[in-house]
């Protein structure tokens, strides 16, 4: 196992130290700025994601940003929020790409061209859901939506376990 | 063996996810829906392409046979291993063993072709090749397997074995059957004498030309064609110099190895028997043959040799066992003083003995850590004047020495040894 990075691993290290700090200076576009001190944790728990994209650290991160979006902008939904999810992603996917090796693992093209289209086809999702939650923000509110929703959430994920049994075995 | 593990980024998609799924739900801020629902996708994507069966891996090298500079491809085989969707090897770094793509490290998607890696051994001896750790993904990267180890195979690399072809004679061909102009007459082809018919000579021998002139019948005879004996002395006491492998420079060893490689293949080609001493620690020998079998053999043997002084090493007492007949190869950097003795019993005993220098001119003493520099380099020196001093008394008692410039260096040798040969000399018993 050699030293040192490869030319494409350095990349996507730059994407998952600077993913999170986009996410999180994004709420800066609505005009409620981040504090310096949380701008620092988020840096560095970026650098540690980046240089270890194989650790909770990734996780982190990515929970400190989910505070501050919930705690910073109460009641809001803008559309910045897409521009955060996307920095999450493109975190995500990056560090997921850096964690198939070692660092100085060269890229194959091949496997950088199928993440890159599961994240922008994952990613889909953040506008939809962001459409569909200003659609429904000024109806009446039904009640027990969320718990609802939550239900058929839990409902997928028992399917889903079903369809898709794990072999004991392996 | 290994098994399924979830990788960090499933768990970090879930854990992520989750919470903000759930902390919508409880303070009602859609908002953190919008941040999480890509994650949440690859984190139920990841958990949908769960593995169902333990995957086997196994690799396997194209060549069980390689000379020194050539390449084979490490093929990795995969079975039950469709929930797997990128492999990723990581050949283990072993010294003069390149490796492509550099670094011995590969990741790609199985369905994209094979995941090859390309071994090329730089230097003879034993090389370990195909020692790797190899890991597995499932698709959406949910999954992992591994890395786990899997053990490479120990290869003998054969020395690179220089184009050679020497047309000189062998000094002393003693043989059945070979292309060597002997000494004594019989049926060859090379012209040796015209004299009187005896009985039993072959009548198409005759010369009628001269059993005309001279009104009695003349035969002309001929040389007869022999195999020679080569014994070629390996000294691989110690390695002086360093060694770049195939394309880089040479060590002491290197030179010698590759020298005794080329000699060996060009006498097998001419279908004289060779045999083999190596002087070090393995005490290698091999007995005297010929063909490619025994070639094969020949370069086996001094790829695998183990260099260093045996154990119990008398310097005095260096036995050869020489027979009569046989072309002696001494092929040292001449700096152990055994193999000079050695070298000049044989040259006093009468037989045709050819140093070939295989010192490089720029080699430097191995030191260990903490030797005085200057100490060592004095020591050197003094070594390299002794070298000089058994050298002039091997060429005083007529041994020829030559440095190993490659294929052609002992060519005027071996020619100027024939022509000696011929002469009548007085042998030291």
């Amino acid at each position: 196992m050699t030293r040192g990075f490869a030319a494409g691993q350095l990349v996507l290290r730059l994407l998952v130290l600077l993913g999170p700090l986009v996410a999180l200076l994004a709420t800066g576009l609505v005009g409620v700025v981040p504090a310096g001190w949380l701008v620092a944790l988020v840096a560095v728990l970026s650098v540690a994601f980046a240089a270890m994209p194989d650790s909770p650290f990734g996780t982190a991160v990515m929970l400190v940003v989910l505070a501050w979006w919930g705690i910073s902008l109460r009641d809001g939904l803008h559309p910045e929020a897409v521009l955060a999810a996307a920095g999450l992603v493109t975190a995500h996917v990056a560090a997921v790409l850096a964690s198939y090796g070692p660092g100085s693992m060269p890229l194959d093209r091949g496997v950088v061209r199928l993440w890159a289209a599961r994240g922008a086809a994952v990613l889909l999702a953040a506008p939809t859901v962001w459409v569909v939650a200003a659609l429904l923000r000024d109806q009446p509110e039904a009640p027990g939506i969320w718990v609802a929703g939550l239900a058929a959430a839990c409902a997928a994920t028992l399917v889903a376990a079903v369809a898709f049994p794990l072999d004991r075995r392996s | 063996m290994s098994e399924w593990r979830a990788t960090t980024s499933l768990s970090r998609a879930l854990v992520v996810s989750a919470v903000g799924v759930g902390a919508a739900v409880l303070f009602g801020e859609p908002v953190l829906v919008v941040l999480t629902a890509p994650l949440l996708l690859l984190g139920a994507l990841g958990l949908v392409h769960r593995p169902t069966a333990a995957p086997r891996v196994l690799t396997r090298l194209d060549h069980v046979a390689l000379h020194e500079g050539q390449g084979t491809l490490s093929r990795l085989s995969l079975h039950d291993g469709h929930d797997v969707e990128h492999v990723t090897r990581v050949a283990a770094a072993s010294p003069y063993v390149a490796l492509h793509p550099a670094g011995g490290q590969v990741g790609r998607l199985l369905g994209e072709g094979p995941a090859d890696l390309e071994l090329s051994p730089r230097r003879w001896g034993r090389r370990m090749l195909g020692e790797e750790k190899v890991g597995l993904h499932t698709r959406w990267a949910g999954y992992r397997w591994g890395p786990v180890a899997v053990g490479g195979q120990e290869m003998r690399v054969l020395p690179l074995t220089a184009p050679f072809d020497s047309r000189a004679e062998a000094p002393q061909p003693l043989g059945v059957v070979g292309v060597h102009r002997s000494r004594r007459l019989g049926s060859g082809s090379e012209f040796a004498g015209i004299r009187p018919f005896q009985a039993g000579d072959r009548l198409r021998r005759i010369n009628w030309r001269v059993s005309l002139r001279s009104d009695a019948l003349h035969v002309e005879t001929t040389r007869a064609e022999e195999d020679s004996g080569v014994l070629l002395v390996v000294d691989a006491l110690a390695d002086h110099g360093r060694s770049g492998g195939a394309e880089g420079a040479a060590s002491s060893l290197d030179l010698t190895v590759r020298a005794a490689a080329a000699i060996a293949e060009h006498h097998v080609r001419n279908g004289d028997r060779i045999a083999l001493r190596v002087v070090g620690r393995g005490g290698e020998k091999i007995g005297y043959g010929s063909g490619k079998a025994h070639l094969r053999m020949l370069l086996g043997t001094l790829a695998g040799m183990r260099v260093g002084e045996p154990r119990g090493f008398d310097t005095e007492a260096l036995q050869l066992g020489v027979t009569g007949g046989t072309v002696v190869v001494v092929l040292s950097p001449m700096l152990a003083e055994s193999i000079g003795t050695a070298t000049a019993t044989l040259v006093r005993r009468g037989l045709p003995v050819l140093v070939i220098d295989t010192l490089p001119p720029d080699a430097v003493p191995a030191v260990t850590d903490g030797t005085d520099p200057v100490l060592a380099d004095l020591a050197w020196r003094m070594r390299r004047i002794e070298r000089e001093q058994v050298l002039g008394r091997l060429s005083a008692l007529g041994c020829p020495v030559v440095a190993w410039r490659g294929p052609g260096t002992v060519d005027d040798v071996m020619r100027r040894l024939a022509r000696r040969a011929q002469l009548p000399r007085v042998r030291v018993r």
